[in-house]
């Protein structure tokens, strides 16, 4: 991976500190990290109901609104939703870290593999994404979390499913320019295998894009999560997740408008933010790319 | 051209062929009963058996598939397991309503995002323009169902001044909220695409010419800017055509659109397996032919651009 140094060399440093918008979204995404991964120590339990409570001398029942107990209010139950925007950020953020994790892992062998190996196989796949792309995104997403049945692990492989043609187009189109390199050249010529130089000397070089890419498809992941969650064809209870809070609240929002407000702006600040490292990354690792032309994003 | 236009439409069939098997795969091969799932997961043993009779389902796999592939190749349907009318009767009720819908919305992102990068070309480095790209740089990523809610509740529950969901006669007061919603996220790129163009026109020098000519600033804005800066706005607005698509199931779920994509839902949601693939199918289709034609309309702004 010697190679991959060379990529990174390109990363500028000091170009990225000075980028304003993309570092706000680096601390916010810190402590949203930071508060789901000591979910337990920072929040109350968030599974606790509360049926009544004694406000300036009247009994009242839940969703009791905001206040210092309650940052974002309660829900019906009396159950904090800060608690619960919380551990459903813990969600959230594995799912969306999972999702692309698998797809871009699948992506990119796929797309490795279409762009070195001859043309049959390179249009097998290339076909095969065709198909997967002229799917509806959600459709297909809550089909198949229908028929394995929700939950985390059927979320993330949907998500998964439905996301990794778009990353071995990506990575075969970075392959077919890559290996007319003459280091390709080279590298056959004195004997390599061909997967040691797709693996040692093509995908070092196809790295930039693919970071970028990974970072871009985080929020399409965890906005289809909530998508799905919030059609109750995603994440299942007791398990929080924003998608299912909104979607709970939904009945209560002219009584406890905080009740799907506050998670939705949650889920909003997380995706921004995330795109918003994603605009930087672009704009260091490649300055000249036109920015503003991602797709994908924002459909959920 | 019109040889690649055929070329084009000839390659839908593998794509529809192999649609067709990925859904019958996942509705056949993994885990899961066809039977069970259309008859819910509390109905008794008899009942899931009439079904299995009913719909087929206890004969071979193979003769399934290719009985399904030969029904669609003959533009058999089939009927729906819920509506129990053929399934082509109630796409044809539902599909116009979808255009409708995607037509507007379009309409509007497209009419508001430019209008915005016109403004923001126009006033570079003025405060006008340092709003609108603040806000495009944000790009208002908003999950399309909560912010489907929050319009909701502002324009339908506290201000009455729209209805909250359902449908009217198409493009009516109904119409506003879910194209709104569905127009709001593309805004920003479309904003940021049409400044960068016209700046980049703006700085021509025919541009200067026409000026010192005496042309007044609407009509070289008009005449000279907009025409040779359409390229990138318009294969902008065909993207962002396709994109929209993708969104509206949950447009039309939330705002009770009655479209092919609350259709799609409400079939998946009754498990009504036939009329989810069809309009699987005619999402695929429709998606497909968007996309088509937004390579030929940027093949027919630029000539330059011949495909073969």
């Amino acid at each position: 991976m010697r190679l991959s140094i060379r990529e990174f060399a390109t990363f500028d440093w000091r170009r990225f500190r000075q980028t304003r918008l993309p570092l706000i979204g680096v601390g916010v995404i810190l402590v949203f990290v930071l508060l789901a991964a000591f979910a337990p120590y920072i929040v109350t339990d968030p599974t606790q109901i509360e049926m009544r409570r004694e406000q300036s001398g009247e009994t009242i029942n839940p969703p009791f609104p905001p206040s210092p107990r309650n940052l974002f209010g309660t829900d019906q139950l009396g159950r904090d939703i800060f608690a619960r925007v919380v551990f459903g950020l813990r969600t959230s953020l594995i799912v969306g870290i999972l999702v692309r994790g698998l797809s871009m892992i699948a992506g990119t062998m796929l797309g490795l593999i279409s762009g070195y190996f001859p043309k049959a196989v390179d249009d097998v796949i290339m076909r095969i994404t065709d198909i997967m792309l002229a799917f509806p995104v959600i459709l297909l997403a809550m089909t198949v979390t229908a028929v394995l049945g929700p939950g985390l692990v059927t979320v993330c492989v949907a998500l998964a499913l439905v996301a990794w043609p778009d990353v071995a187009r990506l990575v075969r189109g970075q392959v077919l320019a890559v290996r007319e390199q003459t280091y390709v050249e080279a590298a056959r010529s004195v004997g390599a295998g061909n997967w040691r130089i797709l693996l040692r000397h093509v995908l070092p070089n196809c790295m930039g894009p693919i970071i970028v890419a990974f970072s871009m498809g985080i929020p399409g992941a965890i906005m289809y999560e909530a998508g799905l969650s919030f059609f109750g064809f995603g994440i299942q209870p007791p398990t929080p997740s924003l998608g299912s809070i909104i979607s709970d609240g939904r009945g209560y929002i002219t009584v406890a408008p905080w009740y799907p407000g506050f998670p939705g702006l949650v889920l909003t600040l997380l995706v921004l933010s995330v795109n918003l490292v994603g605009d930087g990354l672009i704009d260091v690792m490649n300055p000249r790319a036109a920015r503003g032309t991602r797709r994908g994003d924002s459909a959920a | 051209m019109l040889g690649y236009t055929a070329r084009r439409l000839l390659q839908f069939i593998p794509i529809l062929i192999g649609l067709v098997t990925v859904l019958f795969a996942l509705l056949n091969i993994l885990p899961g009963d066809p039977a069970r799932m259309m008859a819910g997961p509390f109905a008794n043993p008899d009942v899931v058996e009439t079904i299995r009779e009913e719909m087929g389902f206890n004969r071979p796999l193979w003769v399934q598939y290719l009985d399904n592939l030969w029904n669609l190749a003959r533009g058999e349907f089939g009927r729906s397991y819920q509506s129990r009318r053929p399934i082509l009767k109630d796409l044809l009720e539902v599909f116009p309503k979808t255009v409708q819908l995607a037509v507007a919305a379009e309409l509007t992102s497209a009419f508001i995002g430019i209008w915005l990068g016109v403004i923001a070309a126009t006033r570079r480095n003025g405060w006008a323009d340092r709003l609108i790209m603040t806000i495009a740089a944000l790009n208002l990523s908003f999950p399309l169902f909560w912010l489907a809610l929050m319009l909701q509740i502002v324009f339908a529950v506290f201000l009455r001044l729209l209805p909250p969901s359902g449908y009217g006669s198409g493009f009516d007061q109904f119409v506003i909220l879910p194209a709104f919603t569905l127009a709001l996220p593309s805004l920003g790129l479309l904003a940021r695409i049409t400044r960068a163009a016209l700046i980049e026109v703006i700085e021509e020098d025919y541009i200067r010419t026409a000026r010192a000519k005496g042309l007044r600033n609407a009509l070289v804005m008009r005449r000279h800017i907009l025409p040779n800066a359409l390229i990138p706005i318009v294969t902008t607005v065909g993207t962002d055509f396709v994109r929209l698509l993708g969104g509206i199931p949950i447009i039309e779920v939330i705002f009770a659109w009655p479209g092919i994509g609350k259709y799609a839902y409400d079939a998946l949601v009754f498990r009504d397996l036939p009329a989810l693939q069809a309009s699987v199918i005619v999402l695929a289709v429709a998606v497909s032919l968007v996309n088509l034609a937004v390579d030929l309309l940027y093949a027919f702004i630029n000539p330059r651009i011949r495909y073969v």
